[in-house]
């Protein structure tokens, strides 16, 4: 008896134990973490970022931020804030204390409307300033390098308005602009500011139905029509390769995240299970993912921010989605209106408009391991990889990318039988048919003496069978006529 | 039975024509052949599902349902015969209901004879053979389409066109008894509703 209530004592007390711990870890996040399993349903996942900190204007001790509208790192480290309704640029250093506060510029005054930011490893400062109508840019002694306000070619229109909003710049200094109004694609001014061209024209979608209303309609009701224009860009990212990955606000679009080569086409792989567009599945009313920054970590890996649910969406360099994180809340750790992701190469920070402050993401174990393994697996190291896997596995066993990934390693290291199971646990149907040939062709060639063997028994056997049964059927077919003449006889 | 169910649907794959004059004038084939045939059809749907190869199989596994896969088997086939049989009993057609249902039975055995070995051999298949697999499902169809129209044209005793458009207007029928069914099905619950109101009705009053 007393055995038995020390049993149960001990039950109640590691159930009463677990279910606390259980809730201490699960309010360390205000947002439920998921992603989309091979059907395309939204199942729950660890987080891979959590929230660790807010700054704000107070917490640097200045002014609060108003409308800040951009944030970008340099590769220093330093945080630069476009602190657009107050009319100033904030840089913070790495370790959150404030560094300088920009709000003129020599030769120009005050600035109207920063909308976009810009620094290169020379911390050479890139401002897209939509309300002066000015790309400016600035030594990192705050003296004036180049100002483009009214960019001269044959193919910009006569009465053109220069209203950059974004920018963006390769190794070779070549600086990829933004601008509203701006349908032909995003600009690209060489060092000295001279307009080279537009690349990555978004494609106008053809709307059938609307093509067949049209067709009924008079020509007063065609002209209150929207036209078919193609959408703008909303924000742009270089890599290290000097490809431009670029957003744009195309909705129900499959492909609203770009990554155009210097020619202009779209290069981003896709190979995932899905578009790389976001949230695939989600009401009606609430609408498709908006992405209006886009952010490139490193080694293929890259985070779009979805204005429309307050969401950050990883990729992966092959297209697929490795985490999303983030809602439209009031807690600290949620956006009231996210305007852009940045990373410091270990934080994710987003800037957030309404709430005037920046965000800080601090990833969890199982986020550093999947990008851990990503970034071992894109730059060749597959085998490496494997352990990390392993170990994403354990916290997440639904994780489709993992399985994957050692499928493929597996098959490097001719260990063909196991990646079969990998790669069906992955739902990855081409790399499960490449390792199941080779798999087939080994089983066959160890196998080769039996099945013949087999073969000829059976080929033999069915010979024999068949000799048998025709000796047998005449020998009958003979007594048969033998017992058929003695029935006449009779 | 054993011929029946043997020999029999090998003979109508193979030579439609003649198996199915035999059907009609020499009552060849049973009903129980039929049930049989349809009880494999279903059996070869099912095992396609759990069993076909892992690069042709999207069935989500959790989506599987045996009852289902009857009911998609059970249902078309009963509407297609009585549709069938309404429409040639008004075009002059000489086939009696048994012999409809028996003909459309007979059609499905090459479903069953390519499904199920089809099935088990895609196991065994790479990403390019899976074309050869799905071209044995087509055929199939395709074969199981041809039987029946040869079957329905010899037990009706109609020319192609006729047969042609007969099984246009069956298939029309089809959709207008699903139609009734379900307008008589949507009555139904009303006047159960009603019903069902005036006892509260009278429950709360008293």
């Amino acid at each position: 008896m007393r055995i038995k209530a020390m049993v149960s004592a001990i039950v109640m007390a590691s159930v009463l134990f677990t279910t606390a711990w259980i809730d201490v870890v699960h309010a360390s996040t205000p947002y439920e973490a998921y992603n989309y399993n091979y059907w395309e349903e939204a199942v729950a996942s660890p987080a891979a970022f959590v929230p660790s900190r807010t700054v704000g204007g107070s917490d640097l001790g200045i002014e609060p931020f108003l409308e800040p509208n951009d944030m970008v790192i340099a590769p220093s480290g330093n945080i630069y804030v476009a602190d657009t309704g107050n009319k100033r640029i904030v840089v913070i250093r790495p370790d959150w204390s404030l560094d300088r506060i920009i709000d003129s510029v020599e030769g120009i005054g005050a600035f109207g409307t920063v909308s976009g930011l810009y620094v290169d490893e020379d911390e050479t400062l890139y401002i897209a300033d939509s309300g002066l109508g000015k790309l400016i840019v600035l030594n990192k002694d705050g003296s004036v390098k180049l100002i483009i306000d009214n960019p001269q070619s044959d193919i910009i229109a006569a009465g053109f308005k220069f209203t950059p909003t974004k920018v963006a710049v390769d190794d070779a200094k070549r600086m990829y602009v933004v601008a509203s109004g701006v349908f032909e694609g995003i600009m690209q001014f060489d060092t000295d500011g001279e307009f080279l061209g537009y690349i990555g024209t978004n494609e106008v979608k053809r709307d059938y139905y609307e093509i067949i209303w049209r067709l009924f309609s008079t020509k007063e009701q065609r002209s209150q029509m929207v036209l078919f224009i193609p959408t703008e860009f909303s924000n742009l990212d270089i890599d290290h390769k000097g490809f431009v990955y670029a957003t744009n606000i195309d909705l129900n679009s499959p492909t609203p995240i770009k990554r155009l080569n210097p020619s202009g086409e779209d290069v981003l792989k896709r190979f995932g299970y899905f578009h790389v567009k976001g949230d695939i599945r989600f009401r009606s009313s609430v609408g498709p993912s908006i992405f209006i920054d886009i952010k490139y970590l490193g080694d293929g890996i890259y985070s779009a921010l979805d204005s429309n649910q307050g969401r950050i969406f990883t990729y992966d360099a092959e297209g697929n989605l490795l985490f999303i994180y983030g809602m439209h809340a009031n807690q600290n750790g949620t956006f009231k209106t996210p305007v852009a992701v940045e990373y410091d190469g270990v934080n994710q920070l987003v800037l957030d408009r309404a709430k005037a402050n920046i965000h800080v993401f601090k990833p969890t174990m199982f986020g550093e391991l999947v990008l851990e393994a990503s970034r071992l697996h894109y730059n060749g190291y597959s085998e490496e990889a494997v352990p990390v896997w392993q170990q994403v596995l354990d916290l997440n066993s639904n994780y489709d990318i993992a399985y994957i990934g050692i499928g493929r390693s597996l098959v490097m290291s001719k260990r063909n039988e196991e990646a079969i199971f990998y790669f069906k646990q992955g739902m990855e149907r081409d790399q499960y048919s490449v390792a199941y040939k080779r798999y087939r062709r080994e089983e066959m060639k160890e196998q080769f003496g039996t099945i013949m063997t087999t073969i000829v028994i059976a080929a033999v056997m069915i010979i024999g069978l068949m000799i048998w049964r025709k000796v047998r059927s005449k020998r009958q077919g003979r007594t048969a006529t033998y017992s058929a003449g003695r029935d006449q006889a009779l | 039975m054993k011929q029946e169910l043997i020999r029999f649907p090998f003979q109508v794959i193979f030579k439609p024509f003649s198996s199915f004059w035999d059907l009609k004038y020499d009552n060849k084939g049973s009903m129980k052949a039929s049930y049989l045939l349809i009880a494999f059809t279903i059996i070869a749907f099912i095992l396609q599902k759990q069993y076909a190869g892992f690069l042709v199989n999207y069935t989500d596994p959790r989506a599987i349902n045996s009852i289902m896969d009857i009911i998609t088997v059970v249902i078309p086939f009963v509407l297609w015969v009585v549709a069938n049989w309404s429409i040639t009993t008004l075009m002059d057609g000489e086939g009696k209901f048994t012999e409809i249902v028996k003909v459309t039975a007979y059609s499905l055995t090459p479903i069953v004879i390519v499904y199920i070995p089809m099935t088990f051999i895609s196991r065994y298949m790479a990403q390019e053979e899976t074309a050869f697999y799905y071209l044995m499902l087509s055929i199939a169809s395709l074969w199981f389409m041809w039987l029946l129209f040869v079957g329905i044209m010899t037990i009706h005793q109609y020319t192609v066109m006729k047969t042609i458009v007969t099984m246009v207007l069956t298939i029309i029928v089809m959709g207008i008894i699903v139609f009734l069914g379900a307008l008589v099905l949507s009555m139904l619950q009303q006047i159960y509703d009603f019903i069902y109101n005036i006892y509260r009705e009278l429950l709360f009053r008293t």
